[in-house]
């Protein structure tokens, strides 16, 4: 396996050799390596390049029956005037923030338990991963029976218990239906923060933590003097990559709510698949696509700006 | 053999891991449980926690009254076909870019990162439009295409990971005896690299068999449905026959299931090369 924080960070790529160095055969075909890379790089063009500007294109565009005119940025300002995106984006926001925090909270939990169990960490390991191996799709349909207002399990259990006094319609009102895609989202990515935390842990030196304990250290300050340092950018990078994902995020929604009710669940992706999809408006869907966007690339500067320094203080 | 003493910590450690593991694994076992349930007992109140009447009813009707089948095969046939596209392509470029000098491989592999992190959501607009213009929606072509988009750059990115692992003087020795390039490439690199290829093509193909949106606005057609499509869309029906949508759901995540067992070696840096699809 390689080195996690290797693994972190972008592979290394052959450098440039100084001078002249008498490798025969390889200076004089060095053209071959674009041969080798020119396949993947015309399809990659192909599949995903075309299709973005496709999309930008399409977003300065209206199409009313059969003829599609350019509007320039007309799209973008009824988004923007459109109570519905600033709905979506607080809903965005705020379901990113939640649903990351309790991940970062309960994957550093989870990953601290599991650091110090010698037997079976292997087995526990492929467990507690199961959530985010299974399709998004076919997670939360598991979770729609397991919320079924009448028979779902979920009420039987919390009335049993005494957590509510009556059968909720779980996904029926705006904030349980809210509260219920976190829960959801949170069973899906737990699991991806406590493997990248539980590798981090594994690099701190068990010394560094014998030691403090001689020197007679209680295990809160071991957490923050030993632990969090360490772990620091684990941390950082693990969250920054669980933001990307998670606002992107779209199965659990589509699968789920599909945004309602009356758009309390309707996440960026949401409203831009309905807009999409359901209202037709290809322009306007493609506008909050390109918002979207804007969103995502801001984070994944950030990410990358974070791994790249690293490489660079680790020097390798 | 030792003798394991629990310090009243370690209880408590296991306490809690056992808690969370329970929450964890809670919904799979409510959907199998459901899954061997008789009809009439899916309703009943309480739900049965062990039932004395388990049975695989619900798998056999649910393959004979839906075209459970035909999603597994459309599922199987677009992975399968993603996954070759994908590893081919990518086995290629990383070996160029773990042997050679290449002017903006550093902005290629950038560039790479940053495709994994697209909206699929953006993407799907233009995919649809220039698919339905080319007559392209429901047929597997399209979905081969979409699913190779955003597992190419993810292979790529660990095949890269896996070449470099293999020194460059094997090459290097091979020539010098006498073989070509390609020859190098395809007799003496790709058999070595086999476990880090068959790791990524098996990831690649989890990715595939997974994803969810691209299958739902490419296919309108039910017999082109994936199985991820055609089991969320059985929800919508009136009056869902849970059991039997329980069982349809293990079919589709069983393959999945087995498929981890082999690779739990390569789960973290599979994660960190953006296995995840959100």
């Amino acid at each position: 396996m390689t080195a996690v924080s290797d693994s972190l960070s972008r592979p290394a790529l052959p450098q440039r050799r100084r001078g002249h160095t008498a490798r025969p055969g390889l200076e004089s075909e060095r053209w071959h390596g674009y041969l080798f890379i020119a396949p993947a790089f015309i399809f990659l063009c192909a599949v995903i390049v075309l299709p973005l500007i496709k999309a930008f294109w399409t977003s300065l565009e209206r199409t009313r029956g059969l003829n599609t005119m350019f509007v320039g940025f007309d799209n973008y300002v009824r988004v923007l005037e459109s109570e519905a995106f600033w709905n979506s984006l607080w809903v965005s926001l705020s379901f990113t923030a939640l649903c990351v925090a309790m991940h970062m909270a309960i994957g550093l939990g989870l990953a601290m338990l599991l650091n110090r169990v010698a037997h079976a960490r292997a087995v526990l390991r492929v467990a507690f991963l199961t959530p985010w191996m299974v399709a998004p799709a076919i997670g939360s349909t598991i979770w729609l029976w397991l919320l079924e207002p009448q028979f779902g399990v979920v009420n039987y259990l919390f009335s049993a218990v005494g957590l509510i006094d009556s059968y909720k319609a779980w996904l029926g009102e705006p904030s349980l239906a809210f509260g219920s895609i976190v829960a959801v989202d949170v069973w899906r990515g737990v699991p991806f923060v406590m493997l990248l935390l539980l590798a981090g842990l594994q690099t701190i030196p068990v010394e560094q933590y014998e030691a403090a304990s001689i020197d007679g250290a209680s295990p809160l300050q071991q957490f923050r003097y030993i632990t969090l340092p360490n772990l620091k950018y684990f941390i950082v990078v693990a969250s920054t990559l669980d933001i990307i994902n998670t606002i992107r995020m779209f199965d659990i929604i589509a699968v789920m709510t599909g945004g309602g009710p009356v758009g309390a669940t309707e996440v960026l992706p949401a409203l831009l698949y309905n807009t999409a999809f359901r209202a037709n408006h290809f322009g306007e869907a493609a506008a909050i696509g390109v918002l979207l966007l804007i969103l995502v690339l801001a984070f994944s500067v950030l990410y990358v700006g974070l791994t790249r320094t690293h490489a660079q203080e680790g020097s390798r | 053999m030792n003798r394991v003493v629990l310090t009243p910590a370690d209880l408590l450690r296991w306490v809690l891991i056992l808690a969370a593991l329970a929450v964890t694994l809670f919904p799979f076992y409510w959907m199998v449980n459901t899954s061997l349930k008789p009809g009439p007992e899916v309703f009943q109140s309480p739900p049965t926690f062990f039932s004395s009447n388990w049975s695989f009813e619900a798998y056999r009707v649910v393959f004979e009254t839906r075209p459970i089948g035909r999603y597994l095969l459309n599922s199987l046939v677009v992975s399968v076909g993603a996954t070759a596209l994908s590893v081919v392509l990518s086995a290629l470029a990383a070996y160029g870019f773990t042997r050679f000098f290449v002017r903006g491989a550093a902005a290629f592999v950038l560039f790479l990162l940053f495709t994994k992190m697209l909206p699929e959501t953006l993407l799907i607009i233009p995919y649809f439009q220039i698919m339905a213009s080319l007559g392209l929606v429901d047929t597997y072509l399209a979905l081969i295409l979409a699913y190779s988009s955003f597992a190419l750059p993810f292979s790529v990115w660990m095949l890269i990971g896996f070449f470099r692992t293999i020194p460059r003087d094997i090459d290097e020795a091979a020539i010098i005896d006498g073989a070509s390039r390609l020859q190098t490439f395809f007799k003496v690199i790709l058999p070595l690299a086999r476990p880090g290829l068959v790791a990524v093509a098996l990831f690649t193909f989890i990715i595939a068999w997974n994803s969810y949106v691209w299958a739902l606005v490419l296919t309108t057609d039910a017999n082109m449905f994936v199985v991820s499509v055609g089991i969320a869309n059985l929800v919508g029906e009136y009056r869902v026959q849970w059991n039997e949508l329980m069982a349809a759901s293990v079919i589709a995540a069983l393959p999945v299931m087995v498929l981890y067992g082999f690779l739990n070696r390569h789960l973290v840096s599979a994660i960190t090369a953006g296995a995840v699809k959100a």
